[in-house]
């Protein structure tokens, strides 16, 4: 493909050492477990998918079932390791990668200390965050629990890229479909709704969140994020002073796995192009250049596919121009 | 008054007897207990509607007994044909079930619909841990497909997922999600390729599986899933019904256009949740045609309940 431009939000890599983790829980690896898209990722595939696309660089992440199973020294041991291949590969190739770094959460001690590691050592471009934590129940991004962290998140002005997981209300509900094809896209609703009406996206204005997947099943449910913002007007005055429009509408958001007429077509009813990034789930879907020609076939303009593929990501980071 | 065009099939009734049965467990909703016949025919007249299918919404009828729920279904649906006979041309009727009671439904299905003459079943998303796909659903099914009936089919929060965010009302995320489940469990289960005499009605233009379509065409793409599809995933999608209530605005309509077609959109309501002429306001300011609107006013409606036809003056 010519004219390599794009920058590819929503890219995964898959170290060694957490193939190992995954493997080494063996059935008790909480969904989608072991699955081929990790078990043959590497680095080259991944550079060979971009090469194909056109993308020029690739935004990495740890993908799911995530960094925590249920182990805190662990799960600070997997997120160092994990953060540290994750920067080598920015080190041998810092235009074509970008890190988001993992967090232990839901330890926040750990995590405090892996944001500090991450953002001043290895200088990460971002941090990666999952749409729920199990930690005596299930807790959104917008839990008071989570306070600390974003705290610090705004203090730094850091920008936020949020993948989805499995709820763990909602694992395995039904045996004919798999949890990525509802859930996933249902848990970042949640988030969302977590952290605008419980305050959390007013309260720390600096943070600069990306969401996954269009923004899971929000803008379909826009109606009733509308009525529900209005049923309570002082509570909402309270969470959100600016109104939840202005918190939905300054959001990242990025296109894997929605490259479709339909939902494309209701984010942008509600979302400015401005807000929506180029993101393809590698190694999950179809193939990079899959989806550069499914989202070539969504009704952008020229002009607002140019913003998509790559000026939109440049303005959260420069670093690329 | 104008003229009455629209058929409402996403109307909600609340029989005396009902309510008081559901405040001895749970004081109902405001709008429930204030509800009235005479507060729907008025709420139909302001928005145009000749006839409101009406339907029993949450809690619903089942709480652990059958004998308790097979009572519920029988009042409620006598209640319902007491409308109808008493208000002609104003209301038809979705008839309750006592599910998960197998024996007792099918035969609520047999009076509702021989007897009473109802319209159609109206069925919810899940009933505990099973969406309406599952094997346990067969019997009824059979049944159901035999008679070629309506289903319209309402949502509630499923029991996996009620009070997940202390902040925001499960109604905004989990009605929604649940209808998806359940369409899903329809077609990747092969139910819906199965039964196809049945004629579904999904509330809240299809909850949000239009948004989540893209996951659906990978999944049935697999071959081991592709085998449970004999007619594939899209014709399933396009047969199926999808109402307008609480999301008759452009952003769902206009994805659920795209993935379903216009000819499947049909006017829901909510009442008493919502009001009627909000939903007549939000269809016409969705940027459909003006044919696509008379689709969604009565004509695509009218090939699921032709008998309706004398009733539209259109």
């Amino acid at each position: 493909m010519p004219d390599p431009h794009r920058i590819d939000i929503h890219h995964h890599f898959v170290p060694q050492i957490y193939k190992d983790a995954l493997i080494a829980l063996g059935s008790a690896c909480p969904e989608p477990g072991y699955q081929p898209p990790i078990a043959n990722w590497t680095e080259q595939r991944s550079l060979d998918q971009m090469d194909e696309a056109g993308i020029t660089t690739a935004m990495i992440s740890v993908t799911t079932p995530g960094i925590h199973f249920g182990n805190d020294a662990a799960a600070a041991k997997l997120a160092r390791q994990c953060n540290d291949a994750g920067a080598k590969m920015v080190a041998d190739r810092p235009k074509r990668f970008g890190l988001f770094a993992a967090l232990p959460l839901p330890d926040i001690d750990a995590s405090l200390k892996e944001i500090a590691y991450a953002l001043d050592q290895l200088k990460a471009d971002g941090i990666g965050l999952y749409t729920d934590y199990e930690s005596g129940g299930v807790k959104f991004l917008g839990d008071k629990k989570f306070a600390p962290i974003l705290e610090e998140l705004n203090r730094r002005k850091a920008l936020v890229f949020v993948h989805p997981t499995s709820c763990i209300c909602c694992s395995n509900l039904q045996p004919d479909i798999a949890d990525a094809v509802i859930e996933y896209g249902t848990d970042t609703t949640r988030t969302i709704a977590s952290l605008v009406f419980g305050g959390a996206a007013a309260r720390y204005p600096n943070i600069r969140w990306i969401f996954c997947h269009a923004g899971g099943t929000m803008p379909y449910l826009i109606q009733r994020f509308i009525d529900f913002s209005g049923r309570d007007k002082a509570a909402t005055a309270t969470a959100m002073p600016s109104g939840m429009m202005h918190e939905l509408t300054r959001f990242y958001y990025d296109l894997a796995q929605t490259a479709h007429p339909g939902p494309v077509g209701a984010l942008r009813q509600i979302i400015p192009n401005s807000q929506i990034l180029f993101g393809t789930d590698y190694p999950y879907g179809a193939g990079c250049l899959d989806q550069v020609k499914k989202i070539a076939d969504c009704g952008f303009s020229a002009a607002e596919l140019a913003a998509i593929d790559r000026t939109n990501a440049l303005k959260l980071l420069p670093r690329f121009a | 008054m104008a003229a009455l065009t629209r058929i409402d099939v996403h109307h909600h009734f609340v029989p005396p007897a009902y309510r008081d049965e559901m405040n001895k467990k749970r004081p109902m909703q405001p709008c429930m207990q204030t509800w009235t016949i005479q507060n729907s025919i008025d709420d139909m007249d302001k928005a145009g509607t000749q006839i409101a299918l009406v339907s029993i919404t949450l809690p619903g009828l089942y709480f652990g007994h059958v004998e308790e729920a097979r009572k519920l279904s029988r009042l409620c649906n006598d209640y319902g044909m007491e409308m109808i006979r008493n208000h002609p041309g104003r209301f038809g009727l979705f008839a309750a079930i006592p599910w998960p009671d197998v024996e007792g439904s099918l035969k609520e299905v047999e009076y509702a619909l021989d007897t009473l003459k109802a319209d159609g079943i109206c069925m919810y998303t899940s009933y505990g841990d099973r969406w309406l796909g599952h094997n346990d659903f067969n019997p009824l099914f059979e049944e159901l497909n035999r008679r070629k009936a309506i289903v319209y089919v309402h949502p509630h929060a499923a029991a996996c997922c009620a009070n997940l965010i202390p902040e925001v009302n499960e109604s905004i995320i989990e009605y929604g999600t649940d209808t998806t489940r359940a369409i899903n469990s329809m077609i990747f289960t092969g139910a819906s390729a199965r039964y196809p005499n049945i004629q579904w009605i999904w509330s809240h233009a299809g909850g949000t599986m239009p948004f989540l379509i893209e996951r659906m065409v990978n999944l049935a793409k697999i071959p081991q899933v592709a085998a449970k599809l004999p007619n594939g995933l899209m014709p399933e999608l396009k047969r199926f019904y999808y109402d307008t209530a609480q999301a008759s605005n452009a952003v769902a309509l206009g994805a659920l256009k795209q993935v379903a077609g216009a000819s499947q959109i049909v006017f829901g309501t909510d009442y008493p949740y919502r009001l009627s002429i909000e939903h007549v306001e939000g269809v016409a300011g969705a940027g459909l045609s003006k044919d696509e609107m008379i689709g969604i006013d009565h004509r695509n409606a009218l090939r699921l309940l032709p008998n309706l036809a004398k009733l539209i003056k259109a």
